[in-house]
C-alpha cells in the first residue's frame, strides 16, 4: 500500500502501520488480561516482561526471514538490521517472543505458565489485526483459486490466506475465552491450560492455512517450514494438555467462631 | 490389568502419534510443488544469460509509454537500478517514493532508473506516475520478454548495474531507502 509517513529511512505503509497496532494492542491488552486474571502482580510481571517479548519477537522474526532467504541476506547482511516492517516471520516472532519472554519470567520470578496464559488470551485479537496488515501490504499471499471469495492480488485471484488467518485467530481467541469463562471456582483452569489450548489450535491453523500460500518459506523438497512449526505447536500443545495438572493446595479450614 | 489411568495413558499416547503421523501426511501432500515437470528435455530457448552477480547485464531494449525507445546498452557509463514492477503490486509501489529519492538525489552524479513494467498499458503506467509525482524512466515490457530473461517472478525485484555494464547487486523484495542509496553511493564511487 501506499506509505503513510516517513520518519527518517522508516517508510509506515498502512500494512505496516496495522502491524504496529497489533504489536500495541497486543502488549495493551497483556497487562489487562493479566491484572483480571492476576492482580497487580501478574500485571506488573506482564508490564515489564511485554516489552522483552516484542523485542525478542522482532529478532527473531527477521532472524527467520533472513535465513531463509540467503540469496538476498548472505551478499547484504545488513539487511537483517534494516528498519522496515517487511521480511518478519510470524513463526521465528512467536519462537522469539516466547523465548525472551520466559526467560524474563524466571529472571524476575514470575509463574511463566500463569503469563502464558496471559499471552495466549491476548495474541489472538492482535493476530487478527496483523492479519488484516499482511492483505494490506500484501505479504502471505495466497495460491491462485477459483472460489467466489477469493482476493486480486499479485495478477491472479487468491486464497485470501491472511484473512482466513484472522478469522482463526477470532476463532481460537473465542474458544479461549468460552473456556476461561465456562471454568468454574472450584475447578479453576491450571496455569498452562489456556496457554497449551492456543499452542494446540494454532498450531493447527499453521499446519491448514500455511499449504494455501504462494510465498512460504521451504525446506529440502519444498515442505513448507512453517507446517512443521505448525506441527510441533500442535503436538506440544496436545502433550501439555493430557499432562495431569498439578494438584491445586487444599483450601485453608474457614475457623470457626 | 490395565487399570483406567494407564488406558488414558495409552490412549493419549496413540492420539499423539496420529496427530504426528497426521501431520507429517499432511505436509507432504502438500508440500510446495515444482511448476512444471518436463517429461523430456526442454528445447533450447535463444534468450540472454540470466542475471548473476559480477556478470554483465543481459542487455534488452524496450520502449518508454510515450514511444521513446531505451536500450540498456546505451546507459553504459552510467549506474542504473532495473526495477521490475507493476501498478497493481502493493509492496512495489511502497518502494517507489524510496527509488524516487535516490533518482533524484544521484541522476546529476551519473545514476539512472529503469522502473519495468509487464502487461501494462501505456495510459495506466503514465496515469500511476503523474499521480504519484513519480519522474523515474518507466519501460513497457510489453510481451514480458525482459521479466523473464531477469527472472523477475516476484515483484519487486531490482538489479543494480555499475557503469561498465555488470550485475552488482540483486534485490528481491522490496528494498528500504538505506539500502538502495548505500548500494548507489557505492558503485558511483566506483571508478
Amino acid at each position: 500500500m501506499y506509505p503513510l509517513i516517513t520518519l527518517g529511512p522508516l517508510r509506515l505503509s498502512s500494512g505496516g502501520l496495522l502491524l504496529l497496532a497489533a504489536a500495541y494492542l497486543w502488549a495493551w491488552r497483556v497487562v489487562q488480561v493479566a491484572r483480571h486474571r492476576g492482580g497487580t502482580t501478574l500485571a506488573v510481571h506482564a508490564k515489564e516482561c511485554t516489552l522483552p517479548a516484542l523485542f525478542g519477537a522482532a529478532i527473531g522474526g527477521r532472524l527467520w526471514a533472513g535465513l531463509f532467504s540467503l540469496d538476498r541476506y548472505g551478499p547484504a547482511p545488513e539487511l537483517f538490521l534494516a528498519p522496515q516492517l517487511t521480511d518478519l516471520a510470524w513463526p521465528g516472532a512467536l519462537l522469539g517472543g516466547a523465548l525472551v519472554g520466559w526467560g524474563c519470567c524466571r529472571r524476575r520470578g514470575a509463574n511463566p505458565w500463569a503469563l502464558a496464559d496471559v499471552a495466549a488470551l491476548s495474541l489472538p485479537l492482535a493476530l487478527a489485526v496483523g492479519g488484516v496488515g499482511l492483505l494490506l501490504s500484501g505479504e502471505a499471499f495466497g495460491l491462485p483459486t477459483t472460489l467466489p471469495w477469493g482476493v486480486p492480488l499479485f495478477g491472479a485471484v487468491r486464497h485470501p490466506t491472511q484473512l482466513y488467518g484472522t478469522l482463526a485467530a477470532l476463532l481460537i481467541g473465542a474458544l479461549l475465552s468460552a473456556a476461561e469463562y465456562f471454568a468454574s471456582d472450584d475447578r479453576p483452569l491450571a496455569p498452562g491450560r489456556l496457554a497449551a489450548r492456543f499452542l494446540a489450535l494454532h498450531g493447527l491453523s499453521l499446519l491448514l492455512i500455511e499449504a494455501l500460500r504462494a510465498d512460504s518459506f521451504t525446506i529440502a523438497d519444498g515442505v513448507r517450514a512453517t507446517q512443521i512449526v505448525g506441527l510441533a505447536l500442535l503436538l506440544a500443545g496436545l502433550h501439555r494438555l493430557r499432562a495431569r495438572p498439578a494438584p491445586t493446595m487444599p483450601m485453608p479450614p474457614v475457623p470457626i467462631d | 490389568m490395565l487399570t483406567l489411568p494407564a488406558l488414558r495413558r495409552s490412549t493419549g499416547n496413540l492420539l499423539l502419534l496420529a496427530v504426528f503421523f497426521g501431520g507429517v501426511l499432511f505436509i507432504g501432500v502438500t508440500r510446495v510443488q515444482p511448476l512444471t515437470s518436463a517429461t523430456s528435455a526442454p528445447a533450447p530457448i535463444d534468450v540472454a544469460p540470466a542475471p548473476e552477480i559480477s556478470h554483465p547485464a543481459p542487455p534488452f531494449t524496450l520502449h518508454t509509454p510515450d514511444g521513446a525507445t531505451v536500450a540498456l546498452a546505451d546507459l553504459r557509463g552510467r549506474v542504473v537500478l532495473i526495477n521490475f514492477w507493476a501498478t497493481w503490486c502493493p509492496p512495489c509501489r511502497a518502494e517507489m517514493p524510496a527509488i524516487q529519492a535516490a533518482f533524484a538525489q544521484y541522476q546529476p552524479q551519473g545514476f539512472t532508473v529503469l522502473a519495468v513494467t509487464a502487461g501494462e498499458d501505456a495510459a495506466t503506467v503514465t496515469a500511476f506516475l503523474q499521480a504519484h509525482d513519480l519522474h523515474v524512466p518507466a519501460l513497457l515490457d510489453t510481451n514480458g520478454q525482459v521479466h523473464a530473461t531477469y527472472f523477475a517472478s516476484t515483484l519487486p525485484s531490482s538489479f543494480f548495474i555499475d557503469r561498465r555494464g555488470v550485475v552488482r547487486a540483486i534485490y528481491k523484495g522490496p528494498m528500504s531507502h538505506s539500502v538502495i542509496t548505500g548500494t548507489v553511493a557505492q558503485l558511483l564511487a566506483e571508478q
